[in-house]
């Protein structure tokens, strides 16, 4: 047996339920969410779609730490701290001796709340779309691919990989204290696009040009919170800073 | 009401190059889905996507590999239109900014895969379906169409042989829409979700296939149910055919390379239907290891072949089954993964009724027959998503006014439905969908046979019987969990109904529909499709011919 501490909100009302479920090994905790739903509270509410870590719709503080649902282990959970009553968002959980057969279920932060474990997106995708996260393809396309070496197509992967989850979002201190910052994931996915070979100049220009402000690279506190949160190792506060020599070199140029 | 030209159902890969399509031609079109687009179960495709962009590669030869692949059920004229197309299809997606793994001289690179005679399928590491995911994505974003995020079509109103639109329900709030389209095109993807072992997402229940199938329209070719061979032990998860097309090796508990016994020239890259029976035989005689699994080994390729190709599988080894591949064998055994028969639709993606389109895995086009390959289903997806999209943007500039009558009917009427769904007083959707699971899994899966399918549709019937007077508990207006899974039950069950049946009634065996009391495949009876339709006895089932143009059926050897 297993206890989830989960914290439930409908409007204004918020108060935390205790559900017991029947762990088994290899058990996750989007298995024991769904656990409570079909068999003790059909009411709870929460996200999910792919059950495989890959499209980043579950992400929720477990024991104040933000995180995949469906990537992480009950039995790992098991041998946490639940960290109640403590404030801060955290990025790594200490390991304890013996068992703790409780864990702490809380929304994402930095998002509000619709209900129970469901979060407002809306804002996450908005930041996202103000970095124009696209290709402009070049006037020139060739009639077969572009041809791009392996060293880059590798560089580029790191930020393709990212699956949109807000986990870096959730963890993000910047996030936390002003709701304009484009945030992590917005910008991870601004350098990627930077990074592309593919990439038309004129929209390479214009983007720099978005990112290049408060709301943009130099509102991170670069404290690494999202590269340690991150569950496909995006690594965004790297792509900030590659953003801002980006951006310190051409001005330099430009002089 | 909520009125747009087209509206494309679904945000996988297939609804969003539709869209694409559509908004260049200038057309008034959004798109509604139950997730977020990137939510989609597009998004978890691991190995690629097939397209003859090889030098000594031809269409021909790619079309000959998936007709015999198909067991000879495919359409061969749509086959003919989807491999023609799809060097453009993956070219347009590079052009778009998808990051394709790359060959030394920087082309694309390919792998081969399970029943092709070349390397043909272009990846992205083993994220090929996130990558394109999220590359159309991008250019939805550009493009700035409208998406209704988080909306469960619930019913499609077709009078007179034509599609009028849809009622949808808003996630946000339950509140039921009407939408009022000259064209609707279903995208909806597959219903992996009827069975207990799935390598699908867990929203794949096929609730789309049946809004068309409660509308009229006729689903084909049901009864072809595609087994992945590699699922991880426990939690189903894709292990992909890339694991195998990379070089890893099938052994059972003694050590043996079993595919040997099974299909000695093409052993562990025959074909998928031969590799799950392969696998499910070694479980059923006692010779896979406890609990019913066999080792994909792929230790031997080495760990940084392992990283660069493979990674994604690698971690979800160690994050889902706490096995590091680069050391151990992998735990796999099969599970249903691919839906090989879908509604009925043309080489355009036109149903019978105008004004619907379907494309993707939700649609039968004919192009996988009774067995898909790996790699097709990416590519029909951009393939006759955009040919919808070309279609429907010419049928609608041709159309005139239509009452709305039938519309607000609909939605009177799902209103009704629904609120009687309210209540106490029955019982909850879970249990029936635990047993409808129980009993696909059961009696109608890699291996069938005549009591067992008789039994699943006794089942099944039962089940909707029960399922008629099901009541959903919670009031909650906001993502009300239970009423979304109350609703999306009954689609379950009617297809679980038209599978089984299907099955029941094709006295052969052919690709992935593999019948233990009838071992041979019959050209002379049953070279034919089936067509499902409703009616209020369940489904009525008819069969139309196959489309034979350049290859004659063949005895199908690997
Ligand atoms: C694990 C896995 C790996 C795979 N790997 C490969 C591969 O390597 N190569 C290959 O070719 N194929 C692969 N396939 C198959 C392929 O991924 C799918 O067939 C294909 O992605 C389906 O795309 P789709 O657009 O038809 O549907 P989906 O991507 O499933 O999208 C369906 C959409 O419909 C929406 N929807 C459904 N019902 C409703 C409703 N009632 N109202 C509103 N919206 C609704 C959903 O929200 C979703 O957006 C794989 C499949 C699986 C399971
Ligand atoms: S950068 Fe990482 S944590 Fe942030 S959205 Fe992308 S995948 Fe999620
Ligand atoms: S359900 Fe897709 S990431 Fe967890």
């Amino acid at each position: 047996m297993i206890k989830l501490k989960i914290r439930r909100q409908d409007g204004e009302n918020v108060w935390y339920d205790l559900f017991e479920v029947e762990d088994r090994p290899g058990m996750n905790l989007l298995e024991a969410l769904f656990y409570v739903q079909e068999k003790l509270d059909g009411s709870l509410t929460f996200r999910y779609s792919c059950r495989g870590a890959v499209c980043g719709s579950c992400g929720m503080l477990i024991n104040r730490v933000p995180r995949l649902a469906c990537k992480t282990q009950v039995s790992d959970l098991r041998k946490e701290p639940t960290n109640e009553g403590n404030p801060e968002v955290l990025i790594t959980n200490k390991k304890t001796e013996t068992d703790n057969d409780e864990i702490l279920i809380e929304p994402l932060p930095n998002l509000d709340v619709i209900r129970d474990l469901v979060v407002d997106m809306d804002p996450f995708y908005s930041l996202l779309e103000s970095v124009r996260p696209w290709l402009e393809m070049k006037n020139d396309i060739p009639e077969k691919e572009n041809i791009m070496d392996q060293e880059t197509q590798v560089k580029l992967e790191q930020y393709t990989n990212c699956i949109l989850c807000a986990i870096c979002h959730g963890s993000c201190p910047v996030a936390e204290r002003d709701r304009k910052y484009y945030g992590p994931a917005a910008l991870a996915k601004a350098w990627r696009f930077d990074l592309d070979p593919r990439e038309n100049e004129e929209n390479r220009k214009e983007r720099l040009e978005i990112v290049d402000s408060e709301s943009g690279v130099w509102g991170c506190d670069t404290v690494y919170k999202c590269v340690a949160v991150c569950p496909k190792k995006v690594a965004p506060t790297l792509g900030i800073n590659e953003l801002r020599n980006r951006i310190d070199t051409n001005k330099k140029k430009e002089e | 009401m909520i009125t747009h030209d087209v509206v494309v159902i679904g945000g996988g890969l297939s609804g969003l190059r539709c869209a694409i399509e559509l908004h260049e031609r200038g057309v008034d079109v959004a798109i509604v889905s139950k997730v977020p687009l990137i939510r989609s179960h597009s998004g978890a495709a691991q190995g690629g996507i097939n397209a003859s962009i090889g030098s000594d590669d031809s269409w021909e030869s790619h079309a000959f590999d998936t007709v015999k692949g198909s067991d000879y059920l495919a359409d061969q004229d749509t086959v003919e239109i989807l491999c023609k197309e799809a060097p453009d299809r993956v070219l347009e997606m590079e052009h778009w900014g998808t990051n394709f793994s790359r060959k030394d001289d920087g082309t694309i690179a390919q792998r081969p895969f399970g029943g092709a005679g070349f390397p043909r399928t272009c990846y992205a590491g083993d994220r090929t379906g996130h990558n394109i995911l999220h590359t159309l994505h991008e250019r939805i974003l550009r493009a700035g169409i409208k998406v209704y995020r988080e909306w469960l079509v619930t019913r499609l109103v077709i009078e007179d042989d034509r599609c009028l639109g849809f009622v949808a329900m808003d996630l946000l709030n339950s509140e039921l829409e009407v939408f009022k389209t000259k064209a609707t095109v279903l995208a909806t993807g597959g219903y992996g979700r009827i069975y207990q072992k799935s390598t699908n997402a867990i929203i794949n229940k096929g609730f789309g296939i049946s809004l068309a199938y409660r509308a009229g329209v006729p689903l084909q070719d049901m009864e072809f149910v595609q087994f992945h061979p590699t699922t991880l032990w426990g939690t189903n998860i894709l292990i992909t055919e890339g694991a195998r097309g990379e070089g890893g090796y099938l052994y059972n508990k003694d050590h043996e390379r079993f595919m040997k016994d099974y299909a000695s020239s093409s052993m562990e890259l025959a074909p998928r239907d031969i590799v799950a029976r392969s696998i499910q035989q070694e479980i059923d005689e006692g010779r896979a290891f406890p609990g019913g699994y066999v080792h994909l080994d792929i230790t031997h390729l080495g760990k940084d072949l392992i990283e660069e190709r493979l990674g994604g599988i690698r971690q979800i080894c160690i994050d889902f089954a706490g096995i590091d591949p680069v050391e151990e064998p992998i735990p796999v055994q099969p599970g249903q993964h691919y839906s090989m028969g879908g509604i009925s639709s043309n080489k355009d993606g036109a149903t019978p009724a105008s004004g619907l389109y379907a494309v993707g895995e939700c649609a039968c086009i004919s192009v996988h027959g009774a067995n898909r390959l790996g790699g097709n289903s990416l590519l029909d997806t951009v393939v006759f998503g955009r040919r919808a999209g070309v279609h429907a943007a010419d049928y609608v500039t041709s159309l005139g006014e239509t009452s709305d009558d039938p519309l607000t009917q609909a939605l009177d009427s799902e209103k009704t439905a629904i609120s009687e769904m309210m209540g106490n007083d029955g019982e909850s959707y879970s249990s029936i969908s635990e047993e409808l699971k129980r009993t696909m899994q059961e009696n109608v899966g890699v291996f069938r046979e005549k009591k067992e399918l008789e039994k699943a549709v006794e089942d099944v019937k039962k089940l909707e019987a029960r399922a008629r007077s099901l009541k959903v508990r919670t009031e909650a207006r906001e993502f009300n969990l239970e009423l979304l899974n109350a609703i999306e039950l009954k689609g379950m069950l009617d297809l679980a109904h038209v599978i089984a049946l299907g099955a029941l009634v094709r006295e052969e065996s052919r690709g992935a529909h593999y019948r233990t009391d009838f071992l041979e495949r019959d050209d002379k009876n049953w070279l034919k499709h089936t067509l499902a339709y409703l009616t209020p006895e369940g489904p009525r089932l008819e069969y139309k011919d196959v489309n034979i143009t350049i290859f004659q059926p063949q005895r199908r050897t690997y």
